[in-house]
């Protein structure tokens, strides 16, 4: 097989001639996953797949194509075969010329050998995932553990060319007991047993914290929010900080500018890709700009949105090293941390719910940043510092800009974060929140 | 005579690989999906882009253990390390299993099929898409009296669907499914009022000919004219129990997420529950528990000609064919693949289906609709002294469960006297499962779809679907407000 860098040259190289911009990305990616039900696997699932994108632009109009084939024949020929839409296209509103390259820093510490070594036999980790939850006296669990290895590779007619080893490995688990569920996840470059087992741990922890169910009625409530719901809101925030968002009406940015106050001055909120710990990390984006970290929310202001060299001229701004061909996303979010002691959540929060889980959040619009979501597993109702009951499923029906503005501390500690409902991998603390909207069904 | 998409000895090679590496059930799918898209912010293009993704998916079973992998090296080469990677990998966690998965013995077709378009993807060029684009923004923006556009956006995708499957228990289906479709998005913006934002969606399987049929201009500027009335004029809903009629759009959604999520059996025995979730239906409450009136009966149908969800044989090579999922308020019959079959000891009803090569096939819908009644609009709301119509959406969610769950109106107005009347602004559906359709007190005539990709599995996999329904009244039911 012929290495990704190797295929991504040869195609900008043979397509430079024919147009005024080319990228390549190329990815060898070998992908293992075992998920299961009831204590038992489901399914144990592999890819092994070379992906090719290319990007071309030629008097400013722009086509994008996602291709099967790898040989570097094959992908020209496609390539030039679709090319001819180029001619009914009109200029693109997002095109920038391709930056020249710079200088960049490679990241260290991108591939355990741990992670690859455990694809073809993944049953030890994942039997030790499920026995951390079932030592901690839970009925049954479900859940995933991913392994991956991709060797990622750009090039561009401007001359970049970069290439990058990386591994990869996700764990979450939902636990029961009895009508109880917890959840927990993580998401990192390596196999960190310790890691796997905090998985089971924390998720049988919140299954077992209480059997006794309490009632609520709709209002406002403080809420301290787990890492997990942290991170599926957070996400959103780090989805609106693209500049594309903001131009296509799918962000509350809209309405601000940077250097608004935003959120709580406890709030900042960094997109790292320099972070080699979380599994988003990258030294170059896909149009060859070198990544760097930085603040979108800093101290509680609007610091920065999320550029490509496209949306980055439409906006008057520099790319963030952020593409995301048309679509700039955040790398990997860190949020800050606090003061707020994971071991004496209840009695800092007084009285109040504690949310562990949340899925499903919609938007009633995103320029205003309205939106609900629900929870799935423990929300436990606090009164004078106690648990006295889990709640069932409850629903934050509220806007962005509350949350962020009334958020008044977070986690001493911030946990490795990604699952099914956190996409963008994330470092993401407890969050308390005064003032939170909480719904219930009439009927 | 049939043209296969791939070698079919490469498949078959699969087959007999798989079989002789140890597995007691192969099945191998050539999957290629083809797309053309354009995306426009206004009057001016954004992106396009094209998209060509093709591989070979294998499923096997060893020692009871099931494993699937993917790849895009159409090589044999390719193919053989893809088989021993999904029996190496599954053996390797065998043993963590105590009860064995099996399937459903099933009468397997033996099928190839195509949806013949009317008119062909060349009669939209990409030419016309950008004209109708720019046609679409300029009718957009000059509808509105009072209030500003800051934004549209125009996106629309022709794509083609193509497999290939082949089983060591005899299945050998072959299918081609074009379809069409597109997306709106519109903000309204008013200084005093602030913004309402409405997503509008058309698609189904066929060619362009289905343009006609969406009359894309007229629906989105009546639209239009009709939110800023409800930017401009909106007014909070009533805070007593009225009576509720709940438009077609919204009906649709919900008999997606209330009823056809809860009644895929593999959610009920739990295989999506740290992902998508479980089930309030229990294996016991098929045919015994009553979920709703007597009015509430809901249906599932691959195929419905036309619909984004259309197929004739799942992606196991089960013959698909229409089911009750609830039945005048009886939850009556849930959705299953040959491995759910097979547990509750009945058959197939032909519900796997896979994203793409690189999806495992899992237990979906199609096409749910509920059924339709004997009702007019006028007959809907002739008798309602003080109540709402809530006609379309934007926000929702629904608990994993499937029970609680949320719908906020965008364009809804008061009955009053048996007359629509004034806007209301946001309203709040929010409702158990039970409490809804326990409150159908009288169904509407007309029967409607909508076209959505709905979202299951782990990776997750988007697969097109339509969702349907007549207008319905709810007896009486207290709706919240957002601020």
């Amino acid at each position: 097989m012929r290495d990704p860098l190797n295929i991504a040259e040869e195609v900008v190289n043979e397509l430079r001639k024919d147009f005024d911009d080319v990228i390549a990305l190329v990815s060898d990616v070998n992908s293992a996953m075992v998920k299961f039900w009831n204590t038992e696997p489901s399914v144990t699932q592999s890819w092994l797949e070379t992906k090719v994108t290319v990007y071309i632009a030629k008097n400013r109009k722009t086509l994008y194509l996602s291709l099967s084939v790898s040989d570097p024949e094959e992908v020209v020929k496609a390539v030039k075969s679709s090319a001819r839409a180029l001619e009914m296209l009109e200029e693109s509103e997002l095109y920038a010329p391709l930056p020249k390259p710079k200088p960049w820093e490679p990241l260290e510490g991108l591939v355990d050998k741990a992670v690859v070594n455990a694809l073809n036999n993944p049953k030890d980790v994942a039997e030790e995932l499920v026995n951390s939850a079932l030592s901690g006296g839970v009925d049954r669990v479900a859940g995933t553990l991913t392994l991956t290895h991709e060797v990622k590779a750009t090039a561009t007619s401007k001359g970049f060319a970069g290439r990058e080893e990386r591994t990869a490995v996700e764990a979450y688990l939902r636990v029961f007991k009895g009508e109880m569920s917890g959840h927990w996840a993580y998401g990192g470059r390596y196999l960190d047993l310790r890691k796997i087992q905090e998985v089971g741990e924390k998720a049988a922890y919140y299954a077992t914290l209480t059997s006794k169910k309490a009632d609520y009625e709709p209002g406002k409530y403080d809420v301290v929010l787990s890492p997990l719901v942290v991170g599926n809101l957070i996400d959103y925030i780090g989805f609106m900080a693209s500049a594309a968002a903001v131009l296509m009406g799918y962000s509350m940015f809209m309405k601000f500018k940077v250097g608004d106050t935003v959120a709580s001055d406890k709030v900042t909120l960094m997109d790292v890709p320099r972070d080699a710990d979380l599994p988003g990390s990258t030294a170059f984006d896909d149009e060859g700009t070198p990544t760097y970290d930085k603040p979108i929310i800093e101290k509680g202001v609007l610091r920065n949105l999320l550029h490509n060299v496209g949306t980055a001229a439409k906006m008057n701004a520099s790319t963030t090293g952020n593409a995301g061909l048309i679509f700039p996303t955040p790398w990997n979010l860190r949020l800050s941390t606090g003061g707020l002691d994971e071991e004496s959540l209840a009695a800092e929060l007084g009285n109040g719910i504690i949310v562990n889980n949340n899925w499903y959040t919609r938007l009633q619009n995103y320029v205003e940043g309205m939106f609900s979501t629900v929870s799935r597993d423990a929300a436990l109702l606090v009164r004078n510092g106690e648990i006295v009951g889990h709640l069932g499923r409850i629903r934050i029906a509220d806007r962005f800009d509350n949350l962020l503005k009334n958020v008044v501390d977070l986690g001493k500690h911030a946990y490795m974060v990604k699952w099914w409902e956190v996409q963008t991998p994330m470092k993401a603390p407890y969050m308390l929140v005064r003032g939170l909207n909480i719904t219930k069904p009439s009927v | 005579m049939v043209i296969l998409p791939v070698d079919e000895d490469l498949l078959r090679h699969a087959l007999n690989y798989g079989l002789s590496e140890g597995a007691s059930y192969v099945e191998a799918r050539y999957h290629k999906n083809e797309s053309d898209e354009l995306s426009m912010r206004g009057p001016k293009i954004v992106g396009a882009g094209t998209s060509v993704v093709d591989g070979v998916a294998v499923r096997v079973l060893v020692n009871g253990s099931l494993g699937f992998a993917a790849t895009n090296r159409l090589t044999r080469e390719g193919v053989e390390a893809a088989v021993k990677a999904a029996v190496v990998r599954a053996r390797s966690v065998s043993t963590l299993r105590k009860n064995p998965i099996r399937f459903s013995e099933e009468r397997l077709g033996r099928a190839s099929y195509e949806v013949k378009v009317k008119k062909p993807f060349e009669a939209l060029s990409l030419e016309d898409r950008i004209k109708l684009g720019k046609e679409l923004y300029d009718a957009i923006v000059s509808t509105p009296k009072e209030v500003k556009v800051p934004v549209t956006m125009y996106e629309v995708a022709l794509s083609k669907e193509e497999k290939y499957l082949l089983t060591s228990d005899g299945a050998e289906i072959h299918s081609v499914v074009p379809r069409v479709s597109m997306m709106l998005n519109v903000v309204l913006a008013s200084p005093q009022k602030g913004t309402l934002q409405r997503m509008l969606e058309f698609g189904g399987s066929g060619g362009p000919e289905q343009l006609e049929e969406w009359r894309v201009e007229d629906r989105v500027t009546e639209e239009v004219r009709n939110l800023e009335n409800v930017l401009l004029k909106g007014v909070e809903p009533p805070r007593e129990s009225i009576p509720v009629v709940v438009g077609s759009e919204i009906v649709a959604l919900i008999v997606h997420e209330s009823s056809g999520h809860p009644m895929e059996a593999d959610r009920i025995l739990g295989r999506e529950a740290a992902q998508a979730g479980e089930s309030f239906v229990k294996p016991e409450m098929v045919r015994t528990y009553r979920v709703g009136s007597d009015h509430a009966t809901v249906v599932e149908d691959p195929t419905i000609p036309g619909s984004s969800g259309y197929y004739l044989f799942d992606d196991e090579g089960v013959p698909a064919r229409p089911r009750y999922l609830y039945k005048e308020g009886l939850i009556y019959e849930p959705l299953h693949n040959r491995h759910t079959a097979a547990i509750f000891g009945t058959s197939s009803n032909g519900a796997a289906r896979a994203m793409d090569y690189r999806s495992e096939p899992i237990i979906r819908m199609s096409n749910t609709y509920f059924a339709p009644g004997d009702r007019s609009f006028r007959e809907l709301v002739e008798d309602i002294g003080l109540g709402v119509y809530m006609k379309s959406y934007m926000e929702w969610n629904i608990d994993d469960n499937r029970w609680n769950m949320r719908y906020v109106g965008l364009e809804a107005y008061l009955i009053k006297k048996g007359e629509l009347a004034e806007p209301v602004r946001n309203p709040v559906l929010e409702v158990t499962t039970k409490g809804f359709y326990s409150r159908v007190s009288a169904v509407g005539k007309e029967l409607r779809f909508y076209p959505g990709i709905c979202g299951k599995g782990e990776p997750g996999q988007g697969v097109p679907v339509w969702f349907g329904g007549p207008d319905v009244r709810l007896s009486s039911i207290r709706l919240g407000v957002i601020a």
